[in-house]
């Protein structure tokens, strides 16, 4: 019998649980749309050595998985002295991470310029970083947008990765409430429905930012 | 207006890998005057506009702006540097195809920007040199709009009006009608007749051989990369003596006769 009390019951625990899920998710991609445009410039410099380092960081972070990485990093840190928190090197992480997806769709994005936009700031004498900030940028985060969104969500179900270094968020704080009311069903139907409800706000808000900056 | 520029192109050559774009062109532009360059496509009539403000890098020879070399230090020596090159670029207007124009900018933006960013005016003052260049091409009334609320035609103007605002000495139009419908053609020809009239020295790459004939003063013929002939309309357009030339134009009328 599916126990109606069992599945509402659930929710307040796993809400509060929820609340790692959104931190990691949001200051991971925070952390990636930083290195992510750092990245870019460096895939996308005249430096042979800039753009070899860009790419063997995208393909390292793309070709293995965020479980082993979390993995690394937390076995990773105190054989070289350093003592964080476990959450802050599982934000560092999935920021890390998401920095190499980042940094594709930027370069996407910026690739995608007609290259005349460049052409016609350099004829009226304007500067290489003039033209970034001014021309180039502004169009590539509106053009970038929708998949950044995209992103955003991937992350905010990839979050539940970070429960392997002992953080107790929704996925993890799922499985105890499980263990525990033995009503696996009602309990993972309740974090089913947290997740969507995350994630079609966070739809939502790209879909408004989408059309706020619509060129 | 400031002082029209003259540009004297001395023996340009320009390769792309082992295709050799320009072949030994030189040429003189007088200064205030209007100057077409005209041609089948893939002649370099195009490239050759380009290597005026070095968008495109030519190999050897020299391109002279009012008597100052562009895109090289000396003549076959090292690139200049992009500070002096970008100081050079101010006075040269360009004019593409394809507008060009900054989406995410409206009308008035467009053409301020540079004005601002470029030659460092404080923002009113440069909105207020911008809205007197969209007022002479007859947009005043436009300047919030974004360039997907122009016709193809007032984004041309507002191209035009993006390079004039910035008083530059020669204006450079690559092809400026070939991109809009026939009937939105006449407004931009209007306004490049106009700043012709005011003296503004100009080199137009066009297919509209009735603006090469009825406006320019000098009409330059290019054909696989070479300067066929330079010479007045009525030398170019009434008896030409170049084979190609009439094979051009030959082609260009049968293309655009019409019987009912």
């Amino acid at each position: 019998m599916f126990s109606i009390q069992t599945f509402l019951d659930a929710f307040v625990p796993l809400a509060w649980a929820a609340r790692y899920t959104l931190l990691v998710s949001c200051l991971g991609i925070a952390l990636g749309l930083v290195i992510g445009v750092v990245v870019c410039a460096m895939r996308l410099s005249g430096s042979r050595l800039a753009r070899g380092i860009g790419a063997l960081w995208v393909s390292f972070l793309r070709g293995v998985p965020l479980l082993v990485q979390l993995l690394l990093m937390f076995y990773l840190l105190p054989v070289i002295g350093i003592d964080v928190p476990p959450l802050v090197a599982a934000v560092v992480t999935v920021g890390i991470c998401a920095s190499a997806y980042i940094s594709e769709i930027w370069r996407g994005a910026i690739g995608a310029l007609p290259g005349g936009q460049t052409e016609a700031a350099q004829a009226i004498g304007m500067g290489p970083a003039t033209i970034w900030r001014r021309i180039i940028l502004p169009q590539a985060v509106v053009m970038s947008l929708p998949a950044l969104v995209n992103e955003l969500i991937l992350l905010v179900k990839a979050s539940s990765l970070v429960s392997v270094v002992g953080i107790l968020e929704l996925t993890r704080a799922s499985q105890a409430q499980a263990a525990t009311t033995f009503r696996p069903l009602e309990v993972y139907l309740a974090a089913a429905c947290i997740y969507l409800a995350i994630n079609l706000c966070l739809a939502a808000l790209g879909r408004w930012l989408e059309h706020r900056m619509a060129i | 207006m400031t002082q029209a520029a003259s540009v004297d192109m001395t023996r340009i050559n320009k390769f792309y890998g082992p295709f050799q774009a320009l072949r030994d062109v030189s040429l003189h532009i007088p200064p205030g005057k209007v100057t077409c360059l005209i041609g089948p496509s893939g002649s370099g009539k195009s490239t050759l506009l380009r290597c005026i403000n070095f968008l495109e890098r030519y190999d050897a020879g020299e391109i002279r702006i009012d008597g100052q070399l562009i895109g090289y230090d000396t003549p076959g020596g090292r690139l200049m540097s992009g500070r002096r090159l970008r100081e050079m670029r101010r006075d040269i207007g360009m004019v593409f195809q394809q507008f060009n124009l900054w989406p995410h900018m409206t009308a008035l933006q467009n053409v301020a920007e540079g004005l601002e960013r470029v030659r460092g005016l404080p923002r009113a003052e440069a909105e207020a040199q911008a809205r007197a260049a969209l007022d002479k091409v007859g947009l005043g009334d436009k300047t919030a709009n974004h360039p997907a609320r122009l016709s193809g035609g007032q984004q041309q103007r507002v191209a035009i009006a993006r390079a004039i605002a910035m008083q530059p000495r020669v204006m450079l139009f690559d092809e400026p009608t070939s991109a809009l419908d026939p009937e939105l053609v006449g407004e931009v020809l209007a306004v490049m007749k106009q700043l012709a009239a005011e003296g503004m020295t100009m080199v137009v790459v066009t297919h509209e051989m009735g603006f090469a004939a009825h406006v320019a003063d000098r009409v330059a013929f290019m054909e696989r990369g070479e300067l066929v002939a330079a010479g007045t309309p009525a030398e170019i357009f009434a008896n030409p003596r170049d084979e190609r030339i009439r094979a051009f134009l030959h082609s260009y009328h049968e293309r655009n006769a019409f019987e009912v």
